[in-house]
């Protein structure tokens, strides 16, 4: 899958938007495009992540949104312990630092799949999708119950995670932040589907019968692939904390996972940069809807009942002609 | 007479049908050997268990002096016991050039490399285009499998199943679906593979079995009858009773 | 030894509403291969209707009707205009579109209801308590929803059993071919079993209504329990749904009541208090996991 031309067209002038959005959304005098935006590029980060798994490995999971909230959690409570300099079950003291902050979030959530992926990795098809839902909402549960992290209220805290030379209270500054993680993330995945390590997971979601029929262990393969993918949603977990310096149990919630979804879907299963346009159009339409009536969920349910039901190639596979995944569709046939 | 697989006693039931009936088979080392039998004599059962998709319910199978009896799918693939399918099994999306090479860096191991690009690897591609050419396929290799003929598809499974390194291939009927061009091309590419890797070969076509088989067994009910040289097994009266009969 | 009692009939009532919601989920899992998201808003709707029937009239008997009348209703409506499209898809397509159908659901209940919590009380003939063991009472409301579940458990039994609904049903499940083949309308079948487990969570639903407070998303917990009593009793499979029901209304019932003491006999008694509200709310997840390492296919498949 090298890109065509018209997809190279299509990313640069992505890109290039994304890098004048904040000078764009000062000019026209709507500040908050710039807070919509960051949220929209850690959404897509969530969202190609668990791309990989639905679009590339085959595999439905339907709670995407445990890892992306635990990532939350994780900047929450090292900011918590270090407001009050006490210890995370006594062992662990607070951190403020990105530079600790972020690789414990992602090492966290890579952990907490690995062990979920290889229960859950014992399973296919239907009880697949019902299993990561119901670990999902196990710690959404775990949360809610946790009072001294603020149970159902969240937890908020005063400052973004610091970076050496930036300013971590300048809005535009973390949206900057946030595009690189995007475009570093998105970079990592795309050599990933490409090396063998995808190509191996893309033939087992093209066949899996004979993926044994020759030889391949599938479960350690699918098991990599799930550990990566959880972990790529707890980056996006920890940005979000960050952005809105508050996590609550919602960031866990499994509507949360079912949004994720919905943005993979509108942006085109197993095409990898989808995810990104799937995510502005999931929220431009959230945002929209929500000014004309608060009851927009009304129109958004059927709205995607009818993308299911009548569009196959999502945006960017219109965007950018066919997708160059390779993938049809969902991936949760069995 | 050393064989390369022994099976015996094999029994499958399911529910109360009796699809193996305390089946024994011998494959010796280097010969194409056929196994066939009515409708419903449990052909696709015998090779199932074979390949490790079935379990017995009772009896034993050794591959190359291993009780393998136990062993999943993927590990008899990586003794060098390889099958193909009934109904054609490939990657759909793939080129056939990437599919043997699936096959192939399956079967290297090496399979947790997250970076460097699998389709550039040259040395890699260059093997599976040695592969295809073993089938007759070296100018199809850029096609989408999807896109192939029928007969390349079942060209191409061959290809692949020749890449894992097979010393065994469990061929399921490979000439089912194939118009009569594509039958004798599939019988020649077989018949140019033979001596270089041992063959069962489960089949309808009985020209293609009578042109390629150095040995035949029998499968009636679950059991084989008889097992010999083709000149034998077609000369043997009980067989053309309970089998060759209704066709000639 | 008295609040145990108790707390198995908790248990036992709990496991029952979960059966009525696995029973539908999983049939139409079982032969039509579609997972539905969407079998949460059942039970919501049968709730709300009978409660908005019921303290209109104030009759339980109205209401009752009413309530089964509008979950089935809106389960064969939702049947016909999206699930019969979903059936030939992949299962994330159908989690999605039926993602979809929670949304409108639930938005269409708070405009209709509003986002306050409707009052659903126990009918009167039904109120009060009696006394399980002398000295014990026990709401009379909770022992009718037991009666009223296995009540349910054998109507199933007797229909999948021995009606000829039942065969097909059973036929459907291990072959749809076959049933295609012996030329029965495959379509009104699949709208007739949808609009029946459509019932039956809407059963669930206004049996609960009293017991909780009747509001939009109120199935979707359940939705999420339910998902769990189908892993562990096996995806597909009746008999499993009734054994994961038991199992895990039994275990969820009994950790939330015990869990509490248990763990202040080891600790203080505010971190016993969080932990065990923690514990207590993942006991099912926690019992989902282990049959999972044990019997990865849950207790009771469906398929050989």
């Amino acid at each position: 899958m090298v890109e065509t031309r018209r997809q190279a067209v299509v990313l640069l002038a992505t890109l290039v938007l994304l890098l004048v959005l904040p000078a764009l959304a000062t000019a026209v005098g709507m500040p908050y495009l710039l807070t919509l935006g960051s949220q929209v590029v850690i959404y897509a980060i969530a969202a190609a992540s668990l791309d990989l798994l639905i679009g590339y490995a085959g595999l439905p999971s339907f709670g995407h949104a445990g890892f992306f909230g635990l990532g939350a959690y994780v900047v929450g409570i090292l900011a918590f312990h270090a407001a009050d300099q006490s210890r995370f079950l006594g062992l662990v003291g607070g951190a403020t630092q990105a530079w600790i902050v972020w690789p414990a979030a992602i090492g966290v959530c890579a952990l907490a799949a690995l062990a979920t992926g290889a229960l859950s990795l014992r399973t296919a098809g239907v009880s697949f999708i019902m299993i990561t839902l119901a670990f999902a909402q196990m710690l959404y549960f775990l949360f809610v119950a946790l009072k001294i992290y603020g149970g159902t209220d969240g937890l908020g805290f005063d400052s973004r995670n610091t970076l050496p030379g930036i300013d971590p209270s300048s809005d535009t500054e973390f949206y900057y932040i946030c595009v690189m993680a995007l475009v570093l993330v998105l970079g990592v995945f795309r050599f990933l589907v490409r090396s063998r390590f995808g190509m191996v997971l893309e033939g087992l979601r093209q066949n899996e019968r004979r993926m044994a029929a020759i030889g391949l262990a599938s479960y350690r393969v699918r098991l990599v692939a799930f550990t990566i993918a959880g972990a790529g949603a707890g980056l996006a977990g920890a940005l979000d904390a960050n952005l809105l310096r508050y996590v609550s149990p919602d960031a866990l919630h499994w509507t949360m996972s079912g949004d994720l979804l919905v943005m993979v879907v509108l942006g085109g299963v197993g095409s990898l940069y989808g995810a990104f346009y799937g995510a502005v159009a999931f929220v431009g339409l959230q945002s929209l809807l929500s000014q004309w009536t608060e009851h927009w969920m009304i129109v958004l349910g059927p709205i995607l009942v009818g993308v299911v039901l009548l569009a196959r190639r999502g945006l960017w596979g219109v965007l950018a002609g066919a997708s160059d995944g390779g993938a049809d569709g969902g991936g949760g046939a069995r | 007479m050393s064989a390369l697989l022994e099976a015996r006693g094999l029994i499958k039931r399911f529910g109360g049908l009796v699809a193996s009936a305390g089946l024994s088979l011998d494959i010796a080392e280097g010969e194409v050997h056929a196994l066939i039998g009515p409708n419903g004599a449990g052909k696709t059962t015998a090779i199932g268990q074979l390949a490790g998709e079935m379990r017995p319910d009772a009896g034993s199978i050794r591959f190359a002096g291993q009780e393998i009896t136990r062993l999943p799918v993927q590990r008899r693939t990586r003794l060098g016991l390889t099958r193909s399918f009934q109904v054609t099994s490939i990657f759909p999306h793939f080129t056939a050039v990437e599919n043997v090479m699936t096959v192939l860096l399956v079967r290297s191991g090496r399979v947790f490399r997250f970076f460097a690009a699998a389709r550039r690897e040259t040395t890699l591609r260059e093997e599976a285009r040695a592969m295809l050419a073993r089938v007759g396929l070296e100018a199809r290799g850029d096609v989408v499998a999807e896109d192939l003929a029928h007969g390349e598809q079942r060209l191409l499974e061959l290809a692949m199943a020749l890449a894992t390194g097979a010393r065994l291939l469990l061929l399921d009927e490979p000439m089912a679906g194939l118009g009569p061009l594509e039958s004798q091309a599939m019988t020649r590419t077989l018949g140019g593979l033979k001596g270089r890797v041992t063959m069962l070969l489960v089949e309808h076509d009985m020209q293609a079995v009578f042109a390629l088989a150095d040995r035949v067994s029998v499968l009636v009910s679950g059991k084989v009858i008889a097992s010999g040289e083709p000149a034998a097994i077609r000369a043997d009266p009980l067989v053309r009773e309970a089998y060759l009969g209704e066709d000639s | 030894m008295t609040l145990l009692a108790e707390q198995l009939l908790n248990g036992l009532q709990l496991g029952v509403m979960l059966f009525l919601m696995a029973a539908g989920l999983t049939l139409v899992f079982g032969i039509m291969g579609l997972i539905n998201l969407a079998h949460g808003s059942f039970f919501m709707i049968g709730a709300f209707a009978a409660a908005w029937v019921a303290n209109r009239t104030g009759s339980f008997l109205l209401a009752l009707p009413a309530g089964l009348a509008a979950s089935a209703a809106s389960g064969v409506v939702v049947e016909i205009a999206v699930i019969r499209h979903l059936y030939a898809r992949s299962h994330m397509d159908q989690v999605l579109a039926t993602f979809g159908l929670i949304m409108f659901f639930d938005e269409l209940m708070a405009i209709l209801f509003g986002r306050t919590p409707l009052l659903a009380s126990v009918p009167r003939f039904l109120g009060g308590s009696v006394d399980i063991v002398p000295g014990v009472p026990y709401p009379v409301f909770r022992l009718a929803i037991i009666v009223v579940g296995i009540a349910v458990a054998v109507a199933l039994w007797w229909l999948i059993g021995r009606t000829r609904l039942g065969m097909l049903v059973r036929a459907g499940a291990t072959n749809r071919d076959m049933v295609r083949a012996l030329g029965v309308d495959i379509a009104l079948l699949y709208t007739a079993v949808f609009g029946l487990g459509a019932m039956l969570a809407g059963l669930a639903g206004l049996l609960t209504g009293p017991l909780l407070s009747v509001q939009v998303g109120m199935g979707d917990s359940i939705l999420i329990t339910t998902f769990v009593v189908i892993v562990v009793g096996g995806v597909g499979s009746v008999r499993g749904a009734l054994a994961g029901a038991m199992l895990v209304g039994m275990v969820d019932t009994l950790a939330r009541a015990y869990l509490p003491t248990l763990l202040q006999g080891m600790m203080q008694a505010s971190t016993a208090d969080q932990l065990a509200g923690g514990l207590s709310s993942m006991a099912v997840f926690i019992l989902m996991a282990v049959v999972l390492l044990v019997r990865p296919r849950g207790l009771f498949p469906a398929h050989g």
